[in-house]
């Protein structure tokens, strides 16, 4: 859950980038931090193996600036995709404001997809938070890829987006549409901001 | 340096506690990484990375200790050769905290470990209970958030 500071007027947020194995969770990160100034964002911390696969998580602090008056900063973790991550993976979702989504377009990852999607909804699920409710945003990446390897945006939607939420095609290694993702997922969130909740 | 605190309630037991350890760095968060107290740190971001890897540790070893069956962890400690890091977990009346210290070689983790306790009780009496969160951001948030981003992605 969001932290929020009324005495210093800041704002915590947590976002997490989910999806399957190689589908370029970490590559997004990756992009990102390269694009912004440095005075805007931390150290990005990979917890990887040694052929750079994501472990635990990777992590990116983002200073976004002033948002109605508040200080207002967040915290960008990646999950490992593969299968057999999913204690690490819950682990990651704990406490996340915000997820992203990240599919891979090639055809052959279409199972792959809906597999990491179910499991996203029943991990959410595990923690009492029902995926209908949490600032949800797809991307399809990967969208620069030969077009007969891949599902173009509209393939994807029907297959992917039940939930009719915001949804990009990109392609994560140039940085196309990362940009699109974060201002959607964001505006999600501190939407829930402008909203009056529970405690 | 003073500490730097999300609710003022939390201010006197943490400063309390910097000034009895002899603790350099003070963190006081959630499980989910997110910090409710800071002493020492001088960038934000920083704050933000070291909680996050904090919550990290302290969630892989619940978990180890979760299938072992045996009850959750307390305390963990890592000796280096200049500082030492330790990490507590405590239940309070705002839930599961985690504190995590790192001292240097003016003080020990016995010194360290004795005073997270009466931490631990300063927080726990200190702590009023939680009230229900109204709107915190103005409805027309979007302007501000879209310069912000274009900053960021100049």
């Amino acid at each position: 859950m969001s932290l929020v500071n009324f005495t210093s007027r800041e704002i915590t947020c947590k976002i997490v980038y989910y999806g399957p194995g190689r589908s370029g969770k970490t590559t997004n990160l990756q992009y990102i931090y390269g694009r912004v100034p440095e005075d805007r964002r931390g150290r990005m911390v990979s917890l990887a193996t040694q052929t750079d696969r994501t472990l635990f998580f990777d992590f990116l602090p983002l200073e976004l600036g002033s948002i109605s008056g508040f200080t207002t900063r967040f915290q960008l973790y990646t999950v490992p995709g593969q299968v057999y991550y999913n204690a690490t993976r819950k682990l990651v979702l704990q406490g996340a404001d915000g997820v992203v989504f990240v599919a891979d377009s090639q055809i052959r990852q279409l199972d792959e997809n809906i597999e990491s999607l179910q499991n996203l909804q029943a991990n959410l699920l595990e923690q009492g938070i029902d995926v209908r409710t949490i600032p949800l945003v797809l991307q399809y990446n990967k969208q620069d890829l030969p077009s007969d390897l891949i599902l173009q945006v509209a393939d994807l939607e029907e297959q992917l987006n039940f939930r009719m939420v915001p949804a990009f095609g990109a392609s994560a290694v140039v940085g196309k549409g990362l940009f699109e993702t974060l201002r959607a997922i964001s505006e999600r969130v501190l939407r829930k901001l402008s909203e009056a909740q529970p405690a | 340096m003073k500490a730097r605190v999300v609710e003022p309630w939390l201010l006197a037991p943490v400063e309390r506690f910097v000034r009895e350890s002899g603790a350099r760095l003070t963190m006081v968060m959630t499980p989910s990484g997110q910090v409710l107290a800071q002493y020492g740190f001088t960038r934000a971001v920083d704050v933000m990375s070291a909680a996050a890897l904090g919550a990290g540790i302290a969630a892989s070893t619940g978990e180890i200790v979760r299938m072992l069956d045996e009850p959750d962890f307390r305390v963990l400690n890592h000796q280096s050769a200049q500082h030492g890091i330790f990490l507590g977990r405590f239940d309070s009346r705002r839930g599961p905290l985690l504190g995590l210290v790192v001292y240097g070689e003016d003080t020990s983790i016995g010194l360290v470990q004795l005073f997270f306790e009466d931490f631990v009780a300063d927080l726990e009496e200190a702590a009023p209970a939680e009230t229900p969160r109204g709107p915190v951001l103005a409805a027309d948030f979007e302007r501000d958030l879209n310069e912000s981003l274009a900053t960021l992605f100049r």
